[in-house]
């Protein structure tokens, strides 16, 4: 995935990826990536889970927004299944600037 | 690869999926390719709020009607498909033998998170979603890394240029 998004960067695309196998991203060095330990086929979380999939987006894009060094991975805090996600705080206008 | 290989790989990965540590090993079998020299760079063009954004997604998500990845090529499909973001979950397949996708099949957003993104650009946040979203079928290796590199990434980067998305956001499996 991450040699897919060094592609779309070159064309002067700004891209974002999430990871679930650190090692991956470490070496192949995308742009920037967010990691979650978490499990196969699950990078947005869980089925019908609107509240922590919108979470993880809205992190990923603040990570796009705020990295800014080239190759930056970004370990989010989220654990799988022992997460509630009413007091999440989404990021500021200007982190999105 | 033959029916007896596929169900082999299927098994395998529902178990990757329901134990991490089975996870780790799987996934240490597949080497990634190192890069090296400078890591390309692009500034986002906009504030989130005036952007418009991609997805673009190695689950092997793609519409019924298209063909499969081929999961027969042990080295996989460097292929894309073009995904219509408005249409793609009322009929959808993923095609993907290394990952346990039941869960992916019941609620696609985990793989390729339209939804959140749709209440996003209605609530002002993101400016505008692109249709067009594209999906691989991300075990790739062997002979295919430098297709994959060298052609079919490089168009869908072309194409997404073309269609003047601002940001794209990478799912893998």
């Amino acid at each position: 995935m991450g040699l897919i998004q060094r592609e779309i960067e070159k064309v002067g695309i700004a891209t974002v990826g999430i990871s679930i196998v650190r090692e991956y991203a470490e070496k192949v060095q995308p742009p920037r990536t967010v990691f979650l330990r978490w499990p196969f086929g699950h990078p947005v979380g869980e089925p019908d889970n609107l509240a922590q999939q919108r979470a993880v987006v809205l992190e990923t894009l603040r990570a796009l927004y705020q990295i800014r060094e080239p190759g930056t991975i970004v370990d989010l805090s989220f654990r799988w299944r022992r997460e509630k996600y009413d007091d999440y705080q989404p990021p500021s206008t200007e982190e999105l600037t | 690869m033959n029916t007896w290989h596929r169900v082999k790989n299927q098994l395998l990965a529902r178990l990757a999926t329901r134990f991490p540590a089975i996870g780790e090993r799987f996934a240490a079998n597949y080497q990634a390719q190192q890069s090296s020299g400078e890591i390309p760079w692009t500034e986002p063009a906009k504030p989130l709020r005036q952007a418009k954004l991609a997805l673009v997604t190695t689950s092997g998500i793609h519409h019924r009607q298209q063909p499969p990845f081929d999961m027969h090529d042990v080295d996989g499909d460097p292929s894309y498909r073009v995904l219509d973001g408005d249409s793609l979950f009322a009929d959808f397949q993923i095609t993907h033998d290394y990952y346990d996708h039941s869960d992916a099949d019941r609620d696609p957003n985990i793989i390729l998170p339209l939804e959140p993104l749709r209440q996003l650009v209605a609530e002002g946040v993101l400016g505008s979603l692109a249709k067009s979203h594209y999906a691989f079928m991300g075990h790739i290796d062997g002979r295919h890394i430098n297709t994959l590199v060298a052609v079919t990434a490089r168009e869908v980067a072309n194409r997404l240029k073309a269609d003047q998305v601002d940001l794209v956001l990478l799912t893998p499996a």
